[in-house]
């Protein structure tokens, strides 16, 4: 045991921490939890990446058929790549919010970069919906200005339907879709981001009461 | 009653920092990684404090609950030693005046703790901070009798880290 006696003596010895932390800031440490919520909006961010991509790769090849038939094949393909760079650049700004905030000690930085957090967070959700929204008033353009290929996309098996009538059910059908898909999405993400933000919200309130405190 | 028990658990905790700082070391080798943990540990330790009746003196309490908050942290994480890191560490400890080979010895014992795994460093952290096997047990939850054995080994293998 003599070996390990000697390294006790140096332990025992050791200089005190000389980067001590006050009572007002281990206030702060114990009620601030925004590092962490930051932490998980990047991991929650990063799983929805892979989530939506991996759905991507595993769409069966006739998914794509509509929009081969659209001619929109090229379209879709370069929305595609120009789609996965913006969400990675939002990651890319996620992660880099989750290392500044686990950084700052200071109140007001602190309070600054959660509201940041919180504008990025929000252009994100945006982001997603209006690409949502924007592709599927393209798809629908291009099938409504050819009246050849809306009847070949819509009524594949030639019924008996006039051109206006497929037009009606087409636009009925595809307004409720949109409305459907957004509002199933918006509530995805407030749900997701919500619960985060709201926790994000109550870090930065308590802070400011601190800040007024000082 | 909530106020005034916030500010015991500040002064108390102010006065005993030292201890988490010790754990935060031993557990991290970069001064981000330590302030994280240091956070942490303040969190879990504000969160259980309402359950803290004061059978037992808060150093110990302490000892317990920032113990396992690094455990449970970093129970995934990697065992590897980044030596650049620990230049970052190893520099804050020169700058203060001692002993030169005690200086050395410090600085091979963390780089060698650095290397056990999280209940090793533990074990060992206990040992160093010269706790009967009682207390070492009921801080790790553990019986005396395995507290005995696991740490036997966990002394091994830090001796032959320290002097292979």
């Amino acid at each position: 045991m003599d070996l390990l006696d000697k390294y006790k003596k140096a332990w025992n010895n050791q200089p005190k921490e000389t980067d001590t932390f006050s009572a007002l800031e281990i206030y702060k440490l114990a009620h601030s939890k925004s590092s962490s919520v930051v932490k998980w909006i990047f991991i929650i961010a990063l799983l929805e990446f892979v989530l939506w991509s991996s759905l991507n790769l595993l769409m069966p090849e006739d998914f794509y058929k509509i929009y081969r038939d659209l001619n929109l094949m090229h379209f879709i393909n370069i929305f595609t790549i120009f789609h996965y760079l913006i969400i990675v650049a939002f990651l890319f700004l996620f992660y880099k919010n989750y290392k500044r905030i686990s950084l700052i000690d200071n109140t007001k930085r602190l309070i600054k970069s959660i509201l940041g957090i919180r504008k990025t967070v929000k252009y994100y959700v945006i982001y997603n919906l209006a690409m949502v929204f924007l592709i599927s008033i393209i798809v629908n353009i291009t099938m409504f200005s050819d009246s050849d290929k809306l009847l070949k996309t819509m009524n594949p098996n030639n019924l008996t339907m006039d051109i206006s009538q497929v037009l009606t059910i087409t636009i009925i059908t595809q307004i409720i879709v949109l409305i459907v898909v957004l509002v199933f999405l918006w509530l995805f993400y407030k749900l997701l981001y919500g619960i985060l933000l709201r926790k994000l919200n109550t870090n930065y309130k308590e802070l400011t009461k601190l800040d007024n405190l000082n | 009653m909530q106020k005034d028990l916030e500010t015991k658990f500040l002064t108390d905790f102010e006065k005993n920092q030292n201890i988490a700082h010790k754990i935060c070391r031993i557990y991290t080798t970069n001064t981000n990684a330590h302030k994280d943990l240091f956070q942490e540990i303040t969190i879990q330790l504000w969160k259980n404090y309402s359950k803290f009746r004061g059978d037992s003196k808060f150093s110990t309490w302490m000892y317990r609950v920032a113990l396992n908050t690094a455990i449970s942290l970093y129970r995934k994480s990697t065992r590897t030693v980044k030596t650049q890191d620990f230049s970052d560490f190893a520099y804050k400890i020169k700058a203060t005046d001692y002993d030169d080979t005690e200086e050395k010895q410090l600085e091979a014992l963390y780089k060698a703790i650095h290397q056990l795994n999280d209940i090793e460093k533990a074990l060992i952290f206990l040992y160093l901070e010269d706790k009967p096997y009682k207390e070492i047990a009921d801080t790790l939850g553990i019986s005396s009798v395995n507290a005995r054995v696991k740490m036997t080994r966990a002394k091994e293998k830090l001796k032959n880290i320290l002097n292979p």
